[in-house]
């Protein structure tokens, strides 16, 4: 019978468009769910394929030492993809002359993602046994031989290297590379016990699988191996990933509360409305438990119809977008199942969790009040409703987000938002209490009807406000990261460097470029030194830590050094000043923490076999990613320019002008040129991808904060109907009475969009120093923009709700209470 | 054979707390109605007519004193108990129709048949608004009807489970003279028809003389009306 019933009522009502509101609610936060989780998922598996092939595969072992082979047989049976390679130093002789290059020797396989890049197009294959592919530059430098000795060895070269997929971005790497097969390493006999050799073992698949590897090989691994990721920082667009990442989770955190938010205000309407239904059933008799089961029926199938809208929504919110993508990401295919079980999962949660206090109030409601219409039975106190929304809200970002200090941060800052708002918009409300009740003045009226009705108010200012809050936040965000990898990227990045710029070139290369219009960073010199001594003290090499010795530990390689009379562009002193005169040094603020550095500490170097002693002036942080020479050590002049250098710069070249490099190759020989173009390029997608992700999150963001909206202003309708009657009856005017209702909403939609700029910017700190480390702001022009587009939106908002009530006649208002 | 009691109360009370303290609404109200009786509660606004009407039609609970409805002891059972016997035994027409907006006129008089399992409510319901008069709008919508039509659908729904008691508040209050007579007629024609004991709340006097016996509540004290055919219920007795 119950089911009958439920049936009955769930298709009249939805016929008639009662259930409207709340289905749209869920159908948003299933939507948004499903859409966003199977959009993100995509965009992430996307951009962690573009991204790999900056390190030409998934994951790598990095090792000086080969890494046990049962490492490698784990790997195997997981079903992985692996590939090994060694990469060392050496000299190699040709033409009668001398040079050092760096040597990659792989294994069949290699790369497992990406392409080798040759001059003539993309690679297929690798090296035959016996030869090498070189690097452009390497040609130039021996004289274009057709052989090269590498120790015991020759080699024929055969194709020249534009591009190697993880040659990664080491505008400092002065030595050539050159490519060979993995099995001709032992017939060099370069390789010899203690000789420095890194081990790459690269592996790619599927991502479950190479995190349960993770999971069982990083433990196993020593201090000087490291397991590096997409994300490890080693790839230059970590941090956009990361950040993109860290964004796409709180923002769909966020549209998941204002959606359930909607599903809350929308199940409390959905209850009310059925008070005298379930007063009536009661009087005829209904046991609780019949109305139990009624109701859940009920609200159950109105949750499936959303579950079902939702799910489709979203998938086809998915495929639209999709559409739009370039082919190559949407060629990337996304699983459909976790986003279609997020989106059941959030429907029912969401509905059941914010619809459990509403629905307890409504099966409590006394029979008696068929005769008394003000009952409303057991007030249950609000903080079981708050705390089984905040209950459920937690749980839906768990099951997002699988962080536990995420959601739990999303839920204190709604919790303090709520707690917050309710207490100022309450104080607010009841500011207004000395403003009489003059029916002849819309504005007062309107401040009447405000403080008339404060308790719901405060209500519906929370709603107002978060709706608002996380609007401005969404916003502010996106537009932060995206200025900020504007900044990093900016349409006239660097695309070329140049080293080893000779001291007497750097005046006719200037000359060069502005001939040219070109845009390029200044000039850096070079030095190549090792910092052995701090405050004395002679440094240890890790290593030499490792095996027990107490010493204070240094960086164990040569570091690149310049000097320079001002601060580089993209850096920041965060301590002492950028005044170098006499002997001092400016130290990056990373290494200086590694290295446990005081301003005012002195250190030694090592440069062409003399020693240098300075003193520490500032700290700085440095924008790795940005496209320009950057440096841990920066000297004063008077420090490192009587040593012998070589200079570096970096410079954009728009496509228009690729001729001139020619030139440039022709009117400086010895400069090496190195194209990063290609690199630009791939970055730049990436970033385009991103920025996507970051405005379809924003449009949902939009829509989930309309109908929390909407379903706001419906709230509360039936006294507002009951207070106009009166105010008709008592001879208030139409005019009056729209003046004084717009008026009324106005200045809740002012007061809210006032808080809402407040918590905004409060959240935005955190967020910003937290989460995202991004530079903090104020944004004045809100505190004036969001109270009036608060006043505007909401005014309009009530008023349309409103129009019906406002044309009706005094009589019709009066019949329609009764 | 003595005539069996509907509602048999005895020394009733109902007191509730306010801001200004204990109010007295019902002050040891005594009555019996018999069974197939009709009765009317007169009294001005805020005398505990509705309050009394409540506490008989086991929607409420009294503050002490016994209530007897069909044989049973209303004052000893919980909220469930009280269920199930409004089920069994008793019906309720409201002055505000207290009609389901979103069913139509046929499901709501099903609605309580349904409620008590009756098997085959559609039929039964069909006949009873048939029996109202209102057997061409059966798919219509409250909206959709005028108020005599709502409340004739509502007195229809009264009827379907064939109630010992039937509480009627203020039933035709809230219609015009004419939809009003109509809506009585009907009332008093089904009430004689299945021989159910009404007890109707009302401040119409013509309403209030239709039926057998007119009680006066004032200030929560229940007297007998001593009513004639020409004149108003107004010289009293205690209630018994």
């Amino acid at each position: 019978m119950e089911a009958r019933l439920a049936w009955r009522l769930f298709k009249r009502e939805l016929s008639q468009g009662q259930l409207l509101l709340i289905i749209l609610a869920i159908t948003l936060a299933v939507m948004s769910v499903t859409g966003l989780a199977r959009v993100s998922d995509r965009l992430q598996i996307a951009i962690n394929g573009q991204a790999s092939k900056f390190i030409a595969a998934d994951r790598i072992i990095n090792s000086p030492v080969e890494i046990d082979p049962q490492i490698l047989v784990q790997a195997k049976e997981l079903g992985l993809q692996q590939v090994s390679s060694m990469q060392f130093n050496s000299m190699a002789y040709a033409n009668d002359e001398f040079q050092l290059i760096t040597v990659r020797a792989v294994a069949q396989g290699y790369p497992l993602k990406g392409t080798i890049e040759l001059d003539t197009g993309p690679a297929r294959g690798l090296p035959e046994l016996g030869s090498i592919w070189y690097e452009t530059r390497l040609g130039g430098i021996l004289s274009y031989p057709e052989s090269l000795e590498l120790g015991n060895s020759e080699f024929t070269l055969t194709r020249e290297i534009a591009r190697l997929p993880d040659a990664g971005f080491n505008p400092f790497a002065s030595s050539p590379v050159v490519l060979m097969r993995i099995e001709d390493v032992a017939k060099t006999g370069i390789i010899q016990p203690g000789s420095r050799v890194t081990y790459l073992y690269q592996f790619a698949g599927d991502s479950a699988v190479l995190k349960q590897f993770e999971n069982q090989v990083k433990p196993l691994l020593n201090n000087s191996q490291r397991w590096v990721d997409v994300q490890s920082g080693d790839s230059p667009i970590a941090e956009a990933v990361k950040r993109a990442e860290r964004f796409l989770l709180l923002a769909s955190l966020l549209g998941i509360a204002l959606a359930c938010a909607a599903i809350g205000i929308a199940a409390q309407r959905y209850c009310q409305r059925h008070f005298d239904v379930v007063a009536m059933l009661k009087t005829f008799g209904a046991s609780r438990k019949q109305i139990r089961i009624l109701f859940g029926l009920h609200l159950l199938l109105v949750t499936l119809l959303g579950v079902v809208f939702g799910i489709i929504a979203g998938l086809a919110l998915d495929a639209v977008i999709t559409s739009y993508l370039p082919e190559s990401i949407a060629a990337y295919g996304a699983p459909l199942a976790r986003p279609v079980l997020l989106g059941v999962a959030t429907g029912l949660i969401s509905a059941f969790m914010f619809s459990a206090y509403p629905l307890l109030r409504l099966l409590a409601i006394p029979p008696l009040r068929v005769l008394q219409r003000q009952l409303e039975g057991l007030q249950f106190g609000m903080w079981l409703h708050l705390l089984l929304s905040l209950a459920a809200m937690a749980l839906l970002g768990y099951l997002y987000s699988n962080s536990i200090a995420l959601t739990m941060t999303v839920v204190a800052g709604v919790l303090l938002l709520g707690v917050l708002l309710s207490l100022f918009g309450f104080a607010l409300i009841r500011a207004g209490h000395s403003v009489g009740m003059k029916t002849t003045n819309p504005f007062q009226l309107a401040l009447a009807g405000l403080r008339r009705r404060a308790r719901q108010n405060a209500i519906q200012l929370v709603g107002f406000s978060a709706a608002l809050v996380l609007l401005l936040t969404i916003i502010a965000l996106r537009q932060d990261l995206l200025n900020e990898w504007q900044k990093q990227l900016p349409e006239q990045s660097p695309n070329y460097f140049l080293v080893n710029i000779a001291p007497d070139e750097a005046a006719p290369l200037n000359d060069y470029f502005a001939k040219h219009d070109v845009k390029a960073t200044d000039i850096y010199p070079v030095i190549r030194g090792r910092l052995t001594q701090i405050n004395g003290e002679t440094l240890i090499s890790s290593e030499q830590s490792r095996n027990g010795d107490p010493g204070r530990v240094g960086i164990s390689r040569e570091l690149n050094l310049t000097w320079r009379n001002s601060l580089p562009e993209n850096n920041e002193i965060v301590a002492g000043e950028f005044n170098l005169d006499d002997y001092d040094v400016s130290v990056e603020s990373e290494v200086a923490e590694r290295l446990e550095l005081q301003l005012g500490d002195t250190l030694t170097y090592m440069i062409d076999n003399q020693e240098l002693t300075v003193t520490v002036k500032s700290f700085r942080a440095v924008h790795w990613e940005t496209l320009q020479p950057n440096f841990f050590m920066i000297f004063s002049e008077k420090a490192l320019a009587p040593f012998a250098y070589t200079s570096m710069a970096s410079f954009h070249l728009p496509e228009s002008k690729r001729h001139l490099i020619i030139e440039l190759i022709q009117d400086f020989p010895t400069v090496s040129i190195i194209d990063v173009g290609a690199m630009v390029a791939q970055l730049r997608q990436i970033i385009d991808q991103v920025s996507l992700s970051l405005t379809l999150v924003l449009v949902l963001v939009l829509a989930a904060s309309s109908l929390v909206l909407v379903a706001q202003t419906e709230a509360g309708m039936a006294t507002r109907q009951r207070e106009l009657a009166v105010l008709r009856t008592f001879g208030a005017s139409g005019s009056l009475l729209r003046w004084s209702t717009g008026l009324e909403f106005a200045l809740l939609g002012a007061i809210a969009g006032f808080m809402a700029v407040v918590v905004a910017e409060f959240t935005l700190y955190l967020l910003k120093t937290q989460v995202f480390e991004l530079n903090v702001y104020m944004h004045w022009p809100w505190w004036a923009l969001a109270p009036i587009a608060g006043a505007i939106i909401v005014a309009a908002l009530g008023t349309w709700r409103c129009r019906a009530l406002l044309q009706q006649s005094c009589s019709q208002l009066l019949k329609a209470r009764a | 054979m003595a005539q069996q009691k509907a509602i048999t109360v005895n020394n009733l009370i109902k007191k509730v707390t306010t801001q200004e303290g204990e109010l007295t609404i019902l002050n040891g109200i005594s009555m019996d109605v018999k069974s197939g009786e009709s009765v009317a509660i007169l009294g001005p606004s805020g005398s505990g007519k509705s309050t009394l009407l409540g506490l008989l039609a086991a929607l409420d609970s009294p503050s002490s004193g016994e209530i007897y409805l069909d044989g049973s002891a209303l004052h000893g059972l919980d909220e469930e108990g009280k269920a199930a016997l409004r089920k069994q035994k008793v019906s309720f027409i409201f002055q505000s129709f207290m009609l389901v907006d979103t069913l139509s006129a046929l499901e709501n008089v099903m609605l309580p048949a349904e409620l008590a399992g009756i098997a085959n409510a559609k039929q039964k319901a069909e006949a009873m608004l048939d029996r109202v008069g209102l057997s061409h709008r059966l798919t219509h919508l409250p909206n959709q009807l005028s108020g005599g039509e709502q409340q004739r659908v509502a007195i229809a729904r009264a009827f379907i489970c064939e109630p010992k008691v039937l509480f009627a508040d203020e039933p035709t209050g809230n219609l015009d003279g004419a939809n009003s007579q109509r809506v009585a007629d009907m009332l008093f024609e089904l009430n004689r028809e299945s021989d159910t004991t009404l007890v109707l709340v009302t401040h119409d006097l013509q309403l209030a003389k239709r039926c057998q016996r007119q009680l006066m509540m004032n200030s929560g004290v229940l007297t007998e009306a001593l009513a004639t055919e020409n004149s108003d219920p107004v010289d009293a007795k205690e209630a018994s």
